[in-house]
């Protein structure tokens, strides 16, 4: 009924073009509770309706919603040109969707991946709905938040949040692994004030906890399985 | 046609101004035209360090809003004829001044200076990009500590973003003597962490304090070591090939960024 993205300046809604739009809201509501504090919150939110004709009450409600998780709306997609005029007499900018395939899928696809080759700098927020891999280094004050893994071949020392919508078997790997903090579905950990560790780890949830173990171990339970 | 390097840095009190008063001096000794602006409208220094606060008729705000003309606001300096410094308003605030005016401004002094140099306010707000609107170069300078860093990345991030090209760095103040005791972040760390390219390391110098309080560059004093920092950066910046001050408690950290990087990140 709604697939989310991750696109290029933050986060996009697919909704079906035909469900019941309370429904809709509905599946919307399920989804940004599951994304917890960190997914959603601080996101432009990017609506795209396709041909769906929207009213002013269905566009307050939906943004209503978006506004109590904490999402700046962002523009609108939409072919039909009533739902545009209504958008932009709520101050949306609108633009032309570009709807490829209709068939939207019920879930967000997890397995989709970015690859990013960069630095994460202070203040820099990364956010995208399936596993991200990023060559570089992740630097204090900086976030990165996935729906699935992340893996940093380079320093992590910022924030990153893994199945920040739900996924607990998703992983976080770093050549060097020292974060500020680790939130994997809706756990976090700290790292040690001691723990300065240069050999690669992976972090994941093993019960109601985050644990990390150097590569080399974890590669080891998971041969024996 | 003027390069125009803003100087800015995120933290306050890291030596922006010190910075751009120095890296303006030294150019100029070295025959540039040199024209400063202090970009910090409302809370000036540029020219207190300078010692040229009494020579002050007009300033950036009355050149923008049209009182005076570029060449009435500027104050020659006092030991070098080339170089000129253009203050702040210290009666108004950051909102008297946008993009298009900074822009406007270097455009019209483009053609009399080979460098203009820009003393960027503090913060990321609308006085920060204001003075890197109209740059086609960024220093970016930092003390060597946390939260001065952590704030220089964040600004190396707006500048990466602004699309000014990769801003160079400069990490002033360091101490060698707590760096060998593990009790300040060394150079090599502070590099590691930002990942931008070093123009110079600027070591802590009680000169600077002196000279800043009687209005006159450190870069004139040839015993301070802060000072001859400095005028290397001025020879780098210039094109000139200047190999990195010898930190005894810290060898050889610069000539690893520039000559073995390659080696030392295949080995690590």
């Amino acid at each position: 009924m709604i697939t989310i993205k991750g696109a290029k300046d933050g986060l996009q809604v697919q909704i079906d073009q035909t469900a019941d739009w309370d429904a809709i809201l509905s599946a919307l509501r399920t989804q940004f509770e599951h994304g917890g504090s960190s997914f959603f919150a601080g996101a432009r939110l990017t609506l795209d309706i396709g041909n769906r004709r929207v009213d002013e009450q269905q566009l307050a409600d939906v943004l209503q919603l978006m506004e109590h998780y904490g999402m700046r709306p962002g523009s609108l997609l939409t072919t039909e040109g009533d739902s545009r005029a209504v958008a932009r007499a709520a101050g949306l900018v609108t633009r032309a969707a570009s709807r490829q395939n209709n068939n939207t899928r019920n879930e967000h696809d997890a397995e989709d991946g970015m690859l990013l080759v960069r630095t994460v700098r202070s203040g820099q927020v990364i956010r995208y709905h399936g596993n991200v891999t990023l060559i570089g280094d992740v630097n204090p004050g900086a976030e990165v938040i996935a729906g699935g893994s992340v893996v940093v071949w380079g320093r992590l020392r910022g924030m990153v949040h893994a199945g920040a919508l739900g996924r607990a078997e998703a992983l976080i790997c770093a050549l060097e692994l020292r974060p500020t903090q680790l939130r994997i579905a809706s756990l976090i950990a700290r790292t040690p004030d001691d723990g300065a560790s240069s050999v690669p780890e992976v972090a994941r949830v093993q019960g109601d906890h985050i644990i990390v173990e150097v590569w080399e171990a974890y590669r080891r339970t998971r041969a024996d399985t | 046609m003027a390069r125009v390097i803003t100087v800015t840095s995120g933290k306050g009190g890291v030596g922006k101004t010190t910075t751009t008063a120095n890296l303006g001096t030294a150019l100029a000794r070295y025959g540039a035209r040199v024209a400063l602006i202090d970009a910090d409208i409302g809370l000036r220094n540029l020219d207190v360090v300078m010692g040229l606060e009494n020579r002050i008729v007009y300033d950036l705000v009355d050149v923008i809003e049209g009182r005076a003309r570029v060449r009435q606001a500027l104050i020659k300096d006092k030991r070098l004829p080339e170089m000129y410094l253009m203050p702040a308003a210290q009666t108004r605030d950051k909102d008297a001044v946008n993009a298009e005016d900074m822009i406007a401004l270097a455009n019209e002094m483009h053609t009399d200076f080979d460098y203009i140099l820009i003393d960027s306010p503090a913060g990321i707000e609308s006085g920060f990009r204001n003075a890197i609107a109209c740059a086609n170069e960024v220093l970016i300078v930092t003390t060597p500590e946390v939260p001065s860093v952590r704030d220089a990345d964040r600004v190396v991030g707006l500048v990466e973003a602004s699309e000014k090209g990769p801003p160079r760095l400069i990490i002033n103040r360091i101490k060698p003597r707590l760096v060998s005791r593990g009790e300040m972040l060394s150079v090599d760390e502070v590099v590691e962490i930002l990942a931008i390219e070093p123009i110079g390391v600027v070591p802590e110098d009680e000169v600077i304090l002196s000279s800043t309080n009687r209005g006159e560059a450190a870069v004139f004093n040839a015993q301070s070591i802060a000072g001859r920092a400095f005028d290397d950066i001025a020879r780098r910046l210039r094109g000139e090939e200047v190999p990195f001050m010898d930190m005894s408690e810290q060898p050889g950290v610069l000539e690893r960024w520039f000559g073995g990087l390659f080696r030392r990140r295949a080995k690590a």
